[in-house]
């Protein structure tokens, strides 16, 4: 039986939940511990001081009082609705939905309590449940618009489309006066409930819809975007070809308006000509307009494209706009375009007419005329479609001699040798580059990048800092972990991957995954702010896009590459703990244990460093600097590489890759390596065939196949009968009577011309007969006789003999050096 | 290039771009935050050209403009304000900047009634002043001292968007001439204690526009706004 207070302590109790509301945290404690002095089983009170000790970063403390609390008066709402909360603090999201319905269950009536679920529940997408809620809710304050429009989103996201437009009805029809022309939650309401009916297909009604209670709606642009195609999909023809125009008007830089006008004019995508028409009026109606003058380059062919492009180049190259390569370098994927484009910019060069160059130049802008030719040639060889890196190099010198202090120009530079190869003369000239224009964060940007490129991880970080804001408590590194500054700490992450600190690179990587975590977590408050503003499609568009927010290529770069490291410790553990190069394939014992010793000394200047700065006394230290909550214990990622269960440890990068991008080889791949190693051959057979079914002659796929029925030969006895039934049944994609050598000499021949796919090939062999090694290494050398090797698969090449340990990896280091002269990873060791 | 909307979808490449041209930068939240609280005020320019690598590519932003309205205005007045806006250095030239801000204004003055567009700028920010000062008429405040993180000081900016109104008013007016329906009923709906004020707009016509009353711009609270969101 719970205690029951006096009324004094009933007074002292209705404290503690103000000192808690109003954060006063220390009295809150004091005035609980008051009331436990005398009614210590007292369960709302121990639950309350729990609660406070929560919010004062006593996480575990506050979970054993609340459980405390319970035991006491299992009965009590405020016990459950604390235990909730809590859950909720550490984001187990699930626990605390259950903890909220018990609350609620005893005491059905509170309005708190069924917020804190209803909010929880659309955050783990439980609709159902968010439905119940909401109607509940509806039931309790129905005179609020909001509560409808909540009721109505509920139905749309659980799929009743009809539902949630017969809510939205519902409450208009209780309106005694329509609302005013500049009520915003009406407005966006309208709209809302346009888009349900035009969600159902029914583009009539959605029309007449618009026309009628969408007329004066405050969104004009979304009226018009949406008049525009419910006109066209009803065919009403005039008139979308009306709307259409009104669109191109307001924003003639947009290629949908322009592709609804020409299909709503009925004009064939074969009749160029009248396609054209369109786009030039629109080019001499707006002088200054851009789309109307480039789309057309994108279906013209021949003279007419050769006409079009010409005027085109002149005006951009008059201009001297920086961007004409990367407006046009699209059109590439025709040869033909490919070869008439940099004609006619040396036409135009030839033609001397890029002299005129009088206007005064911006600071280290991109200039016009001939220098700008020069420029958008050298980006033309410097393309991988059209790629000759010593006429890239002739061009812009050509125009840096012109304008010796252009910054895009030397950027250019910087990229040519980055195609090269020269991480090192890269970054040098990109960093000669950012001297140009100190103040200017895009292009220290990309001096940054070539820094982590060519591995230069201090000399990034300092001249990041440059641009980070200087009061960051950490300095620049802390200031882009707080940013969420993405690009870097993958860049990062993955300079210190190529330096064999797998530690740092894990701890970036993990920082990555942090991020989207926030980013998800984000939306939270969004399910009742949004309602509040009434701002609702913007809601449900970001519901959406949130419900795939890992597939985003942020994301899986960094997760991939953390899979990356986990395989690699898992194959060959880490000599020396701590962030040793974890390359010392053919290294000593005793050069190991220099290395090892190196780390050692590093971690400990590390530590008196970080000593040192905190006993400087003139240093304000600001608050928050001592809570143990923010306190890294682990800032090198030593024990993320310490891992004793690095297969483990890869599923959470890999579980979010294979749900959200499916489609991408890359990570069926990185699945199918991790879930050989830990034998799970269902699901590493699942990924293999997702893969071949994204590309079944990819390189890793075919190694993949062989790799898969060698473990299952070898590992087959010991599964279970209904896993190898399965597999069996499934595991199509070798034909049954070839041998696996036959197998693979034929994929060989088949990609002969192929460096990737011959590497995979040989390496196949090697693994099928080991005493074919020598043969198979000295086959390795060969493919940097094939016409399109690339500069990439080399650098794959010496990687595979390099992990085999191979003699051939001078030989091949050395030819390749021959082929790629500036690279940097083929240069001879000194 | 195309010049659209900003979508909840492009918020990390939004934030990408911003942090690669500009020192002032913002957590996801307060991108979303602006998405969601105005979604009709933020345009993002966008490179529609390049090919997809992956089923998973999204759009890469080449500029963006984040806009806002200012929330309850110290001075009574609905208005606008830029919180950022930047191009890609390597996109610059083409107008895209000007393009973005004026989608932007157009939404301010249609959706949300604003009279007036604020901003800041750095003080040696010369590129910037020209578009908002020479290309885009905005007209300089005051000066806020040591206003940004590292010391410098900004300049408080601001558009009157009475013209806005006034091409609205126009296209309003013609579009409804043509279906024979009675003369604009939008500039009624303004009305924030403001007083009246002559205003050409250019093709000889004159009418009589409420544009807002002594529009000094009171404390902005920018600096402080990551934490708002």
């Amino acid at each position: 039986m719970p205690q029951q207070l006096s009324a004094k302590e009933q007074s002292l109790f209705r404290t503690v939940v103000r000192n808690y509301e109003d954060k006063q945290y220390k009295k809150g404690v004091k005035a609980a511990d008051q009331i436990l002095k005398k009614n210590p089983k007292h369960g709302d009170t121990l639950a309350m001081k729990a609660l406070i000790m929560n919010s004062q970063g006593k996480t575990e403390e506050a979970f054993a009082l609340a459980k405390i609390a319970l035991q006491c008066d299992m009965k009590s709402h405020v016990c459950w609705h604390v235990y909730g909360l809590l859950y909720r603090a550490v984001k187990n999201f699930e626990e605390a939905i259950k903890a909220y319905k018990f609350a609620l269950r005893l005491e059905p009536e509170s309005q708190q309590i069924q917020r804190d679920l209803a909010l929880l529940q659309v955050q783990m997408r439980d609709y159902q449940g968010y439905l119940v809620s909401r109607r509940s809710m509806l039931t309790s304050r129905s005179g609020l618009r909001q509560s409808w429009t909540a009721l109505a989103v509920a139905h749309h996201l659980n799929g009743e489309l009809s539902e949630a437009e017969g809510v939205l009805t519902t409450y208009e029809e209780t309106l005694k006066n329509p609302p005013s022309k500049t009520d915003f939650e009406n407005s966006e309401a309208v709209m809302y409930k346009n888009s349900l009916i035009a969600e159902q297909g029914n583009y009539q009604k959605a029309l007449d819809h618009l026309e009628s209670a969408g007329k004066h709606n405050l969104d004009k642009l979304a009226v018009l975007e949406l008049r525009a195609t419910y006109l066209a999909k009803l065919g009403r023809t005039e008139e979308a070809i009306k709307a259409y125009r009104a669109l191109v008007d307001r924003n003639s830089e947009y290629k949908t308006y322009y592709d609804g006008l020409i299909a709503a004019m009925g004009i064939a995508p074969t009749d160029h000509k009248a396609m054209k028409a369109v786009y030039d009026e629109y080019a001499e109606k707006y002088p200054r307009c851009d789309a109307a003058r480039r789309l057309p380059l994108d279906f013209l062919e021949g003279d007419d494209f050769r006409d079009c492009a010409d005027k085109y180049i002149h005006r951009m190259l008059d201009k001297g706009v920086p961007s004409t390569f990367a407006n046009l370098k699209h059109l590439y994927s025709s040869s033909s375009k490919k070869g008439i484009l940099p004609a006619l910019v040396q036409q135009y060069i030839d033609s001397g007419k890029s002299e005129a160059n009088e206007e005064p130049k911006r600071n280290g802008d991109t200039s016009k005329g001939a220098s700008a030719a020069y420029y958008f040639l050298s980006q033309h060889y410097n393309y991988y479609l059209s790629r000759d890196l010593d006429k890239a190099m002739e061009f812009i010198e050509k125009a840096i001699e012109l304008e010796p202090n252009s910054v895009d120009f030397h950027l250019t530079k910087a990229r040519i040798w980055k195609h090269y190869g020269d991480t090192q003369k890269a970054s040098e000239a990109m960093e000669q580059a950012r001297t140009l224009d100190t103040r200017d964060r895009h292009i220290n940007t990309k001096a940054a990048k070539y820094q982590l490129r060519n591995n230069e991880t201090e000399a990034a970080v300092k001249t990041m800092g440059m641009f980070t804001r200087a009061e960051t408590v950490g300095g620049p590194l802390a200031d882009l972990h707080d940013m969420q500054c993405v690009w870097y700490l993958t860049e990062d992450g993955q300079s210190y991957v190529r330096q064999g600190k797998l530690g740092l690179a894990l701890k970036r990587f993990t920082a990555i995954y942090n991020i989207f975590d926030v980013w998800q977590e984000d939306q939270f408050d969004f399910h009742s702010f949004s309602l509040r503003k009434g701002q609702i499609r913007a809601y449900i568009e970001m519901i959406r896009w949130e419900d795939h927010l890992r597939e985003h290529p942020f994301f899986s770069r960094a997760a991939l590459s953390a899979v990356e490291v986990y395989l690699k410790i898992h194959d060959k553990p880490l000599a020396n703990g701590v962030n040793g190069t974890g390359e010392t394939n053919g290294e000593d014992a005793a050069e190991r244990k220099k290395a090892a010793k190196k780390a050692r000394k590093e971690a400990q200047k590390a530590e008196r460093e970080a000593l040192e700065k905190k006993s400087e006394p003139n240093k304000a230290t600001r608050e928050g600097d001592n809570d143990p909550k923010k306190k890294d214990d682990d800032p090198d990622g030593a024990k993320l590489a310490a891992t004793t269960e690095p297969m483990n440890d890869a599923m959470k990068f890999l579980t979010p890759l294979l749900q959200f991008s499916p489609k991408s080889i890359d990570a069926q791949v990185a699945g199918f390596e991790v879930f050989i190693r830990r034998k799970k051959h269902i699901l590493a057979l699942k990924c293999l065939l997702a893969a071949a079914a994204l590309d079944r002659e990819h390189s890793k796929v075919h190694s993949h196949i062989v790799r898969f029925k060698l473990a299952l030969d070898k590992d087959l006895e010991t599964l279970p009968p209904k896993v190898a039934e399965v597999i069996n049944s499934e595991f199509n994609l070798l034909p049954a009577s070839t041998p696996l050598t036959q197998y693979n000499d034929e994929y060989l021949s088949k990609h002969k011309d192929c460096a990737r796919r011959t590497l995979s090939a040989l390496s196949v062999r090697k693994l099928l007969s080991p005493e074919s090694s020598p043969a198979c290494e000295k086959d390795v050398l060969s493919i940097l006789k094939f016409p399109t090797v690339t500069f990439e698969e080399a650098k794959e090449a010496l990687e595979l003999l390099s992990s085999w340990r191979s003699s051939q990896l001078e030989s091949f280091r050395s030819g390749a050096a021959e082929k790629w002269p500036k690279a940097t990873i083929f240069a001879a060791s000194t | 290039m195309d010049i659209r909307l900003l979508h909840p979808s492009d918020i990390p490449h939004v934030q990408h771009a911003n942090i690669t041209n500009l020192p002032e930068n913002y957590f996801m939240k307060y991108y979303l935050y602006h998405a969601l609280s105005w979604p009709q005020l933020s345009y993002v320019a966008v490179d529609v050209s390049r090919p997809k690598k992956t089923p998973y590519d999204y759009p890469r932003i080449v500029g963006y403009v984040l806009a806002k309205m200012e929330e309850d205005p110290p001075d009574g007045v609905q208005h606008g304000h830029i919180t950022s806006l930047s191009v890609m250095r390597t996109h610059r030239r083409l107008g895209i900047a000007e393009k973005l801000m004026r989608q932007s204004q157009r939404a301010m003055v249609e959706t949300f009634g604003a009279q007036y567009v604020s901003l800041h700028v750095r003080v040696s920010n010369n590129a910037a002043l020209r578009l908002y000062r020479d290309t885009l008429g905005f007209k300089n405040e005051k000066i806020e001292a040591k206003y940004y993180a590292d010391g410098e000081d900004a300049y408080s900016m601001k558009l009157d968007l009475g013209f806005v109104r006034e091409q609205i008013l126009d296209e309003q007016e013609e579009a409804e001439a043509d279906e024979g329906e009675p003369v604009g009923s939008l500039g009624s709906k303004d009305d924030v204690n403001g007083e009246g004020k002559e205003k050409g707009d250019g093709k000889g016509k004159k009418r009589k526009v409420r544009v807002g009353r002594g529009l000094g711009v009171g404390d902005l609270v920018e600096k402080n706004e990551s934490q708002k969101a």
